[in-house]
């Protein structure tokens, strides 16, 4: 394979070999290990070096930095964060540009095995064989995987050409191959529309984009980019009830659906296609956090972590689409790098305990994060960030507190695909904090908001 | 001219396959697909039956419980995963109670060793956690879980090493009785043999019915399935169904039930419905009943002492096997009357996967006998494969690293498969040649993201290894091809 002839990973990879190969008799320690070194191991990596920590280590199952932005070719990257329409490989090179400046060591081709609730991490690589590693602090920055047909369980036959809309995109963008000709989407989240784009483009004819839902799970600006602009179409409310096909898959049974989610009889469609695609949704990989038994949230996917991204085991924080599935690489930028200096101070002053206030999802809100709020003394501001389980026009996000309302935002327009953010006044909280989202138009007495109606019932749930 | 043709590579094929290489003969085994192992005796619901519901006196009952009594020897012999976690059927009501007695009674006839009928508190000692609707339980210690695939894979392999040649990709079109044997011709070629074995699972009406008088025709029923993450694997511990009487097309399953397996997932299953021929695999209908069943009834089984609610979002897959079942209600297995010769491991149907070793020996010591086969000195007993990279310490895993630095590389992160075994697979006396085979054989893409990950590297490492074209490589053989062109060539 083609790692056995390179070079030590990195600068001062070489001098750690002769530690590693007697794995359990000298173990490395270190002070902070990051778990991945994609967009948020990298950004926590960075940040947590600007201050003050000299040793870390980056471990990177793939063969380098980047994650899965090394395969997203397409522009819409930074435009938050530099000012500037980068693309996904332009945007990981700018922060694994930096890894090398700051001269931060990263291990490549390492898969992680698993950690423990006392910071100890066992790795495997190609180099080193098993590693084993004591850390101060861990940052999970694993991201996240694809929903598959199995967890669908779409009726029908196993034929070749159902792939994950990442998988597709791996295959074109980092490999060079084209995986069908005649294309079914299923499933409206990004990369299933970014990819819609990137079939037409490349020449092959995507015969449709089908949705579960009313409305898409991806971000407005790309149904127009990656749909509208290729006239590529879009059925909302419809599935694919069957796949047909042994050797390759040859075609797909379309069917509009009820309220219910159940096909509606009569409207039943075979559209011929060599390849499904899935865009389905993503799930945070988050089986070592399980096997370490860090406590998750349910609605997220991820960790329960406080605002420090501390999650419940001390020292171990997350950040990225591992902690919470995000819409824009720039925010993952964000909440990587302030979980890198929380995992600094941790290591500079240890574990710092502080009493803690819960933030509850009231009305139409989702997973939230953090899902608990430290009362510190300090005056930074707290960022909530939410998704909505539905979509909402003319909507009214009320953020309220001891049954006062502490803030509201006002929002045009609010989809389940586009996260929320909201920013507290630290000084203001001292009690849990309820979060409702409702559409305007509609608050009147029997419409209320959860936490005037209904606070008390919230907390006994 | 070849002493012993096979037809089919399943469980029975296989066993028979690996018996006759016991002996000084000449055997090939004719597979219409493109790997070993890809039909019944893969997709089922991976249990060795006890043999406490089979009709005592029938094919089913006796080659059941002889088959389950190898299973411990096997397990060695070839390294299959293999555990007795123990069945336990359970009933909920007095008629379904009456019939935990027959059952019981049926499994002493059959000779079901240590078969018993448990209360609700006697159950609560075994496997706490039973819910409140359950009132009581044939108990059947014998019943266990074993990988059905490395089962019948490494038994091929066995076979191979001890000489048996492997046809894939080669159907059977016709037989004939020619003077000194057979002529067996198939879309590879013709071939001249004195015996054929018939292991055909769900074809196998087809080659009896093309040389015998004494017909008899397959219906092929589906058994679709459920898989759940390996999560959950901590909260199970025996094979747990539901006494089948009240089921829809309960006469035609063992009980919808759950199915811990050697891997780790839990597998659900699995209702009866009639194929539409004998290679459709296609799931549905049976998926739909299996999740009402279980919204229904999960509150009986222990798990839901830790997940109270059917955890639907722990679905990581589906599968549908097809129950090779014959009109004449049992197991067909001998030597054709009116065709001597000819071999029938035929019908074979749940408990089959059980059951085909023991039909293999049977078969096989039944010709030697007739026939006058001679032993040959130099038989392997043994296929002996390394520990998967999963199941290692981290000591071993070191270990291994050092011989090979492939095992330092992950490629499939959800089962934790190495290069190295990947790279083993497509190396073995009967070597994976395309996604689906690599992954029976060590896992790959087996696991909670279905190969979203690792399928690219495996289908590189395949062109790598094979060295062919990438753009050859296929999922499971001809006309499956993965990927469909170059970026920039139309």
């Amino acid at each position: 394979m083609e790692y056995t002839n390179l070079p030590p990973p990195n600068a001062r990879a070489s001098d750690e070999i002769s530690q590693t190969n007697q794995y359990e008799t000298n173990p490395r320690a270190a002070d902070l290990v990051i778990i991945g070194g994609g967009c948020a191991g990298m950004a926590a990596a960075i940040s947590a070096r600007k201050n003050g920590i000299d040793d870390i280590l980056i471990l990177e199952r793939e063969h380098s930095l980047g994650g899965v932005l090394r395969q997203c070719i397409h522009n819409g990257f930074g435009i938050h964060r530099f000012r500037s329409d980068l693309t996904g490989t332009e945007y990981a090179l700018r922060f694994s540009e930096e890894v090398d400046c700051l001269n931060i060591l990263y291990y490549t081709n390492t898969s992680v095995l698993s950690i423990t609730k006392n910071h100890t991490i066992t790795a495997v690589s190609p180099h080193y064989g098993v590693i084993v590693i004591h850390a101060k602090a861990i940052i999970l920055a694993m991201g996240c995987r694809e929903r598959s047909r199995g967890a669908l369980s779409i009726p029908g036959t196993r034929p070749a050409g159902i792939f994950s809309a990442g998988t597709a995109q791996r295959y074109m963008n980092l490999e060079g191959y084209k995986v069908g000709r005649k294309i079914v989407i299923l499933g409206s989240g990004d990369i299933g529309l970014i990819m819609a784009r990137e079939f037409v483009m490349e020449g092959c004819e995507v015969k449709a984009v089908v949705e579960i839902m009313p409305y898409s799970s991806g971000l407005i600006r790309n149904i127009q980019q990656c749909l509208t602009d290729f006239d590529i179409p879009i059925h909302y409310r419809t599935t694919v009830t069957r796949i047909e096909g042994t050797d390759r898959i040859t075609g797909v049974w379309l069917s509009q659906i009820d309220t219910a989610n159940r096909p509606i009889a009569g409207t039943e469609r075979l559209i011929a296609c060599d390849t499904l695609v899935l865009s389905v949704g993503l799930i945070p990989e988050n089986e070592l956090g399980i096997a370490a038994g860090i406590e998750l949230s349910s609605d997220t996917g991820g960790a329960v972590v406080d605002d420090s991204y501390q999650t419940d085991v001390p020292g171990i924080f997350a950040c990225g689409n591992v902690l919470h599935v995000h819409d824009l690489v720039d925010y993952v930028s964000t909440e990587s790098e302030a979980a890198g200096i929380s995992a600094a101070k941790y290591i500079q002053n240890g574990f710092e305990s502080y009493p803690v206030i819960h933030v509850i999802a009231g009305l139409g809100v989702g997973g939230i994060i953090p899902q608990n709020i430290r009362l510190t003394k300090m005056s930074d501001p707290v960022t909530l960030q939410f998704r909505t389980k539905q979509r909402f026009k003319d909507a009214r996000i009320q953020i309220s507190s001891n049954v006062q309302p502490l803030l509201v935002s006002d929002r045009k327009i609010i989809t389940p695909g586009e996260m929320c953010e909201i920013t507290l006044d630290r000084a203001k909280i001292n009690s849990d904090i309820y979060i409702d989202i409702f559409e305007n138009k509609r608050t009147d007495e029997n419409n209320a908001p959860s936490n005037y109606k209904f606070s008390a019932e919230v907390i006994v749930s | 001219m070849l002493d012993a043709i096979v037809i089919g590579s399943g469980i029975c094929g296989a066993s028979v396959a690996r018996f006759l290489s016991m002996y000084r003969l000449k055997i090939a085994v004719f597979e219409k697909d493109s790997d070993i192992c890809t039909g019944t005796s893969r997709s089922n619901s991976a249990t060795v039956h006890s043999g406490h519901d089979a009709l005592p006196g029938s094919l089913k009952a006796q080659f059941n419980v002889l088959g389950n009594a190898m299973f411990d020897q096997l397990s060695y012999e070839l390294s299959v995963p293999f555990k007795r976690n123990g069945t336990i059927v359970f009933a909920m009501n007095d008629t379904e109670i009456e019939a935990l007695h027959e059952l019981k009674n049926n499994a002493d006839i059959n000779g079901v060793p240590g078969a018993a009928v448990l209360d609700p508190s006697q159950l609560l000692y075994l496997e706490p956690g039973f819910g409140q609707r359950v009132r009581g339980a044939l108990y059947a210690p014998s019943g266990g879980m074993v990988c059905p695939y490395t089962l019948v894979i490494h038994t091929c392999y066995s076979a191979a090493i001890n000489g048996v040649k492997f046809h894939l990709n080669t159907t059977v079109l016709s037989i004939e009785k020619v003077a000194v044997g057979w002529t067996v011709t198939t879309d590879q070629g013709v071939f001249l043999c004195k015996y054929i074995f018939n292991c055909s699972g769900t074809h196998s009406d087809i080659f009896n019915n093309m040389v015998s008088k004494k017909q008899f025709h397959i219906i092929p029923r589906k058994g679709e399935h459920l898989i759940l993450d390996k999560r959950l694997s901590p909260y199970v511990n025996a094979t747990i169904c539901q006494i089948p009487s009240n089921l829809p097309g309960g006469g035609h399953t063992k009980g919808m039930g759950l199915m811990p397996s050697l891997a780790g997932t839990l597998i659900l299953g699995c209702p009866a419905y009639e194929a539409d021929g004998p290679d459709d695999t296609s799931t549905g209908t049976g998926l739909e009943e299996i999740f009402n069943y279980f919204r229904n009834f999960w509150d009986c089984f222990p798990i839901s002492q830790h997940f109270p609610v059917f955890p639907e979002n722990q679905i990581i897959g589906s599968f549908c096997g097809v129950r090779a079942h014959s009109d004449t209600d049992d197991f067909v297995v001998g030597e054709s009357e009116d065709a001597p010769g000819f071999f029938n491991a035929a019908g074979i149907e749940s408990p089959g996967l059980t059951a085909g070793p023991a039909i293999g020996k049977y078969l096989v010591t039944l010709a030697a006998e007739r026939y006058g086969f001679v032993k040959s000195s130099d038989f392997q007993p043994c296929y002996l494969k390394e520990k998967p990279f999963r199941d290692m310490t981290d000591k071993e895993r070191h270990v291994a690293f050092q011989k090979d630095p492939d095992y330092g590389k992950l490629v499939c992160r959800c089962e934790q498969v190495t290069v190295a075994e990947i790279k083993a697979s497509i190396h073995a006396p009967i070597g994976a040649r395309d996604i689906n085979a690599v992954k029976m054989r060590v896992r790959a893409g087996m696991g909670r993201c279905q190969g979203g990950f690792c399928s690219p590297e495996v289908l590189r490492i395949l062109a790598e290894e094979l060295n062919i074209d990438p753009l050859t490589v296929t999922q499971h053989g001809p006309h499956s091809e993965v990927l469909l062109g170059r970026i920039g060539i139309n």
